[in-house]
């Protein structure tokens, strides 16, 4: 019964996200127990996490029905990663839409909502069953479906409907890629996919080349790599500011850890002597040159086009598309070099656990401008430097953090893309790294000089004073951004860690605590 | 391949055909169709891999059976497209109430 604890995040957020409905009549009693369960949901997961720690994987068999047969719920140092970054971004975001949101909108369905998409995307951390993993993407998808329409004005409206066609598309071709895989290997548990691949002869695994390419394509819809970033910015810019920080800082993360997991852990244990046209390698070598395309592209139109946007989200939204880019970059990497596997996926990690933090501070920071001047336009912001130290100080750490200064977490996170790039003598890779981080330097800059700089305009010398909570959220997360950055020894323990499920020996242990570990 | 197979598999290249084109348009509203024709196509191609040479998978039949789980797959993928496409079916009306048309030019016309 010592692995009963892997569901239990799941099921707090869902207990939760009911009980919220339940009690819509009660607004106090609501937010009480949203905050309450998303405090309880954090425990659990960080409970979770010390069973975990330093190599763990525990397996859970959901209704004892044995793997492969039943769903497998599998808690390992990757799923943990992702979750505790979940935890620590989750309960700030939710304190600050408490205070942000007006009532009425947060008695109808803003908690529930939110706790859905915590539903959704700890279910997809912790499932090793293709299928599951769909209706977990669902579930996600559902709960930021109306956390985008939220506001329901003509632009919301507009970018949910977008969304969702984009998204059901996707859906399709997901499910054409789990049941392809289905057919093709007879299992949908990813521990016995991997070692059916893994004794399966090359031409046996070919078919499952193009069938797993496709599931990256959708990966990369979830992740709002170029060219399937279209959503990304009218979504963003819709959603209410503490929505738009969570489906930045984890709804994204799902798509890229689907990539890790499945690719990674999955895919590549296929026979190492597959060869397609001039590559050769197991099945992840043809990832490699995809990966970066994506990548490369995500890391320069997400830049460029960050560099003249009017409003702050607008600017905030195409830099998470760049940014998405540089967290991908190491794993094209990696894909390429089977050395480099727990490196890349270590340095990925690290890259989105600062993207996790420093873009949702920085939407938190929108949002309290927009609240507080009734706009968030670039050409009517001046001075607020002036007018809140500590607001600016916040945005400066998140802003930075992007960049890369130390002893943020932005620091180490491009130090080992670079890294990455340069151990796996990917030139190019490595010029667009650079080209990359200039862009940040560039929009980042603009909007310090624009918003935070400068004589105070009269919007801003005319507007209210800042919410006292809300100020701290935004400066509790600029705090987690400066401690991952001056304790980052352990943190890269643990996403080197996370990364070795990544190799051979890592993978078999994988297998070994889903199929043998039998029921708990 | 049977017979099945290869009507099956022409009927799901005309479905993905129809959808495909469908969802390409500028009508809203056949945006929508062409999203349910490519769900609904999907499901049959589930279907068919399960194989469907064999009689119905119930205790006692005997014979060969064909795979019950796919159609455990298609049975959530279908509730779950329901609840989708409910969604999408109240944003498009929600979209036309608040521009006042459902042709996507004259909306992005109006946007920007």
């Amino acid at each position: 019964m010592t692995t009963n604890l892997v569901i239990a995040p799941v099921l707090v957020a869902l207990v939760t996200a009911i009980t919220c409905i339940l009690v819509r009549f009660a607004p106090r009693v609501q937010r009480t127990c949203s905050l309450v369960g998303v405090v309880a949901y954090s425990a659990t997961t960080f409970a979770l996490l010390a069973r975990v720690w330093p190599a763990n994987t525990l397996a859970y068999q959901v209704g004892n029905w044995r793997a492969p047969y039943g769903i497998t719920l599998v808690a390992d140092p990757l799923s943990g990663f992702m979750l505790t970054m979940t935890a620590v971004v989750a309960p700030l975001t939710l304190v600050y839409s408490v205070r942000h949101l007006k009532a009425p909108g947060q008695r109808v369905s803003y908690h529930t909502l939110f706790h859905f998409l915590l539903v959704g995307s700890t279910g997809a951390f912790l499932t090793g069953d293709l299928f599951n993993l769909f209706v977990w993407f669902e579930v996600t998808l559902m709960a930021s479906y109306g956390l985008v329409a939220f506001y329901s004005g003509r632009d919301g409206t507009l970018a949910a409907t977008r969304y969702v066609v984009l998204n059901l598309v996707g859906s399709s071709l997901m499910l054409l890629a789990v049941g392809g895989l289905y057919g093709v290997t007879g299992t949908l548990n990813m521990a016995d996919m991997a070692r059916w691949l893994a004794a399966a002869s090359p031409a046996e695994a070919t078919p499952v080349l193009g069938l797993s390419l496709l599931l990256l394509a959708v990966f990369g819809l979830k992740a709002g790599l170029v060219p399937f970033q279209w959503w990304v910015p009218s979504a963003y810019a819709a959603a209410p500011a503490p929505a738009a920080a969570m489906l930045a800082g984890v709804a994204k993360k799902v798509g890229v850890y689907a990539v890790i997991r499945v690719g990674f852990v999955v895919f590549a244990a296929a026979d190492p002597t597959f060869t397609l046209g001039g590559l050769a390698g197991d099945l992840l070598a043809a990832y490699g040159p995809v990966l970066f395309a994506l990548a490369g592209a995500s890391i320069l139109v997400g830049g460029l086009a960050a560099l003249d946007r009017p409003t702050f989200e607008e600017t905030l939204a195409y830099s998470s598309i760049g940014q998405v880019g540089f967290i991908v970059l190491p794993l094209a990497v990696a894909a390429a070099v089977p050395d480099l596997r727990t490196v890349g996926v270590a340095a990925a990690l690290v890259y989105a656990l600062n993207h996790a933090l420093a873009k949702p501070l920085l939407f938190l920071v929108g949002g309290l401008v927009e609240d507080a001047a009734g706009t968030t336009e670039l050409d009517v912001l001046g001075g607020l430097a002036g007018r809140s130290p500590t607001l600016a100080g916040a945005f400066l750490v998140g802003g930075l953090s992007l960049v890369g200064i130390p002893p943020l977490a932005g620091f180490f996170g491009k130090l080992l893309v670079f890294r990455a790039a340069a151990l796996g003598d990917a030139t190019v890779a490595l010029a667009v790294a650079v080209a990359g981080a200039v862009l940040t330097i560039a929009y980042v800059s603009r909007t310090w000089n624009r918003a935070f700089w400068g004589e105070r305009t009269d919007v801003v010398a005319s507007m209210g004073a800042l919410d006292p909570v809300r100020l701290a959220v935004v400066v509790a997360l600029a705090g987690c951004i400066v401690a991952v950055g001056v304790g980052f020894g352990p943190v890269y323990g643990f996403a080197e860690a996370a990364g070795h499920v990544a190799t051979g020996p890592g993978r078999d242990a994988y297998v070994r605590a889903v199929l043998g570990g039998g029921v708990a | 391949m049977s017979d099945a197979e290869v009507v099956l598999a022409l009927a799901l290249g005309v479905l993905f055909t129809a959808g495909t084109f469908l969802v390409l348009r500028r009508d809203l509203v056949r945006v929508v169709f062409g999203v349910l024709v490519l769900s609904q196509a999907t499901n049959v191609y589930l279907v068919t891999m399960g194989g469907i040479g064999g009689v119905a998978p119930i205790l006692g039949h005997g014979g060969t059976i064909t795979d019950p789980l796919v159609q455990a797959l298609v049975l959530t993928a279908v509730v779950i497209g329901f609840a989708t496409t409910a969604l999408l079916l109240v944003l498009v009306y929600r979209t036309y109430q608040e521009h006042g048309s459902i042709d996507l030019d004259d909306i992005q016309g109006a946007v920007r």
